[in-house]
């Protein structure tokens, strides 16, 4: 008797070929890709590139020109009221209310949802504002509101998160707190689409990386194929060679290579040794002819 | 719609209305102060006309003192030429002009002469009080000659209109529409203000990512405005006697105006970019918005083009309903122009808040 193998569950983010244009110029051109349940999607790009675009498109601020947006096997913006139940959205922009305390923000988002029985000290333990939860927003730092955003879009436990450059100018604790957070979040099975033009964020936070460039994706893939596609297999060993440098540059693939690595270790003075994969920037490059900046 | 989330949006409004120490302190100022203002208003209108005489020898035919009070005119006695010139410069007591009849007045009037009578007038006055004035001295001279006027015609008065002889306006009560716009002017202003913040700081892009819908947050936005509006023009109202006739009659024309002013102020906090920006745009339809009200301090009809004016039916029904008592048969035309302009202004607001929304 066979079984038949078990289908792939069904993407909780699934694009088909968005357009959008402001007008007569167009913000995202053919875009198409996916999300499970537990990945992070890494959208990386300049700014301008589309990014922002793209998510407004999924949480149904914006209706594509063309193409096709399933989330939880809804469609958007068809059934935006049901998707959005399960949604969580970090802006770009800090659009708190400033005159409220982080707990009134987020009880009043919570009651948004219709969240029973909600308890917003953990939450703002979570995200280490346990100390201000009565505080206005208007005292609290960047970091700080930029923390309770993160918060607010957790209110509801969403099952798709969409994080438009949540650690953008933040201080390194602050992102580092961040990056904690959406870690957890896809770990406990949140499908995460996170924007970016922080190329070590996409790197070390990211299943897959998308690159985006004039509305358009350029590839996709997890960061480490990229790296290793399009980056050398060597390894690059720098010793002290009396008044000078000796940098040699070794190929991981030939046969004499451990032997030529052995010798270099050997060396008294070892000053780096590193090896030559290609950074995410140089990839983006490669790409798309520009840098991210 | 969802009634619990358009309350929950409602009530976070209120919170922050009532901590914003700048729409706090002109709410209490306004209640405070217009209060205050409109009970220092007089309450009557003397009609009476006081006018000085030098010369008591008149006897019967010009009495002075308290029992001349009759028909809106009296005549105060003073001593000599000097006091009364004095009580004319001064406007004391009311004297608004003095007669100083000489001491040969009777002789020579009864003799059939022409006397000379000073009479004291101050700088401004009508030219139709000097004229009654005058015609005072005439009738003097003639009786002590004991002639009759040349014509004395008999005077059918026909009041079209609410008679107000002896029963004029008093400055209180044209105040009170003024008082009752005003308020709505500031209650415009300070959800125009609620609106614009949360369109800068785009907080309705948060709230609108959850499964709130624009018309939830719509309704929300012209409940609250309405309710802010009415319960303070509500309050001001009982403060100043607004209800004391047809109260219910009041609370519809008042509650149709709040529906005009928060379509006023949706509008206007749709474009304000910020503070005073807001304050602009709501300016801009304020003036024109309160000129009704000031019409209302004017006697005569108001001109064609305040009568198309928005608040004109506001201020029309509750004159007629405060100052001539009118039924609501009476007021239904001032009220549906007002109802019409309510629903227009608020449909208004709405669609252009929800465009401006669409748009962020």
């Amino acid at each position: 008797m066979s079984t038949s193998p078990t289908p792939p569950p069904a993407p909780s983010i699934d694009v088909e070929g968005i357009r959008f244009s402001y007008g007569d110029t167009p913000a995202v051109d053919d875009v198409s890709f996916s999300v499970a349940a537990g990945e992070i999607l890494g959208f990386l790009g300049p700014n301008g590139a589309g990014k922002s675009t793209t998510i407004k498109m999924l949480t149904g601020q914006l209706t594509p020109d063309a193409g096709s947006i399933e989330m939880l096997g809804m469609n958007m913006p068809g059934e935006r009221q049901q998707i959005q139940e399960r949604l969580g959205v970090c802006f770009e922009e800090k659009n708190l209310y400033l005159s409220m305390t982080g707990r009134e923000n987020l009880v009043f988002f919570a009651k948004l949802f219709e969240v029973k029985d909600f308890e917003p000290e953990p939450m703002m333990e979570r995200v280490g504002l346990s100390a201000r939860l009565d505080d206005r927003v208007s005292e609290y730092s960047k970091g700080m509101r930029q923390r309770l955003m993160m918060a607010r879009a957790l209110v509801n436990t969403p099952d798709v998160l969409l994080l438009d450059e949540p650690t953008d100018g933040l201080d390194p604790v602050s992102a580092i707190a961040i990056r904690d957070l959406i870690s957890q979040e896809a770990e406990r099975g949140a499908a995460v689409l996170l924007t970016t033009h922080d190329m070590h964020e996409a790197d070390t936070l990211s299943n897959r990386v998308a690159f985006i460039n004039q509305g358009s994706i350029l590839t996709i893939d997890t960061p480490e194929a990229l790296k290793l596609a399009h980056g050398q297999r060597a390894v690059r060993i720098r010793t002290r060679d009396g008044d000078g440098i000796d940098d040699q540059v070794i190929p991981l693939d030939e046969a004499d290579s451990a032997e030529r690595i052995q010798t270099a270790m050997s060396a008294d003075d070892i000053m780096t040794i590193h090896t030559e994969e290609a950074t995410l920037e140089d990839i983006f490059v490669e790409y798309a002819g520009r840098g991210l900046a | 719609m969802n009634g619990s989330r358009i309350g929950t949006i409602m009530r976070k409004d209120v919170s922050e209305f009532a901590r914003n120490p700048f729409f706090v302190f002109i709410t209490l100022m306004v209640l405070v102060a217009w209060v205050a203002v409109f009970w220092f208003l007089p309450t009557s209108v003397d009609e009476t006309i006081r006018v000085g005489v030098s010369q008591t020898d008149l006897g019967a035919l010009l009495p002075v003192g308290d029992q001349t009070e009759v028909a809106g005119f009296a005549l105060v006695s003073f001593p000599d030429e000097d006091e009364l010139r004095n009580a004319v410069e001064q406007g004391e007591d009311g004297i608004v002009a003095g007669i100083d009849f000489p001491p040969e007045f009777v002789a020579s009037a009864a003799g059939g002469g022409n006397p000379r009578v000073v009479l004291y007038v101050p700088a401004g006055i009508p030219a139709e009080q000097q004229t009654m004035v005058e015609g005072v001295i005439g009738e003097a001279a003639y009786a002590l000659a004991g002639i009759p006027p040349p014509v004395n015609p008999i005077t059918e008065a026909v009041v079209l209109g609410t008679d107000r002889v002896g029963d004029q306006v008093s400055l209180q009560a044209q105040m009170r529409p003024l008082l009752l716009i005003m308020v709505l002017m500031v209650e415009t202003f300070a959800l125009s203000s609620l609106i614009a913040v949360e369109i800068q700081q785009r907080t309705v892009v948060a709230v609108l990512a959850t499964p709130v819908r624009v018309v939830d947050f719509l309704a929300a936005k012209g409940i609250f405005g309405i309710g802010l509006a009415f319960s303070e023009v509500a309050l001001l109202g009982l403060l100043i006697g607004a209800f004391a006739v047809n109260a219910p009659a009041i609370v519809v024309i008042l509650l149709l105006g709040s529906v005009l002013v928060t379509g006023f102020g949706m509008i206007a906090g749709s474009y304000g970019r910020d503070f005073m920006g807001t304050l602009m745009v709501a300016m801009l339809f304020m003036i024109p918005l309160m000129i009704p009200a000031f019409g209302a301090l004017f006697p005569g009809s108001a001109p064609t083009w305040i009568q198309l004016l928005p608040t004109y039916g506001l201020v029309e029904a509750v004159v007629r309903v405060s100052v001539d008592g009118d039924s609501w048969r009476q007021i239904a035309p001032a009220l549906l122009m007002l109802a019409g302009w309510g629903l227009a202004a608020f449909a208004t607001g709405a669609f252009i808040l929800r465009r401006r929304v669409a748009m962020l």
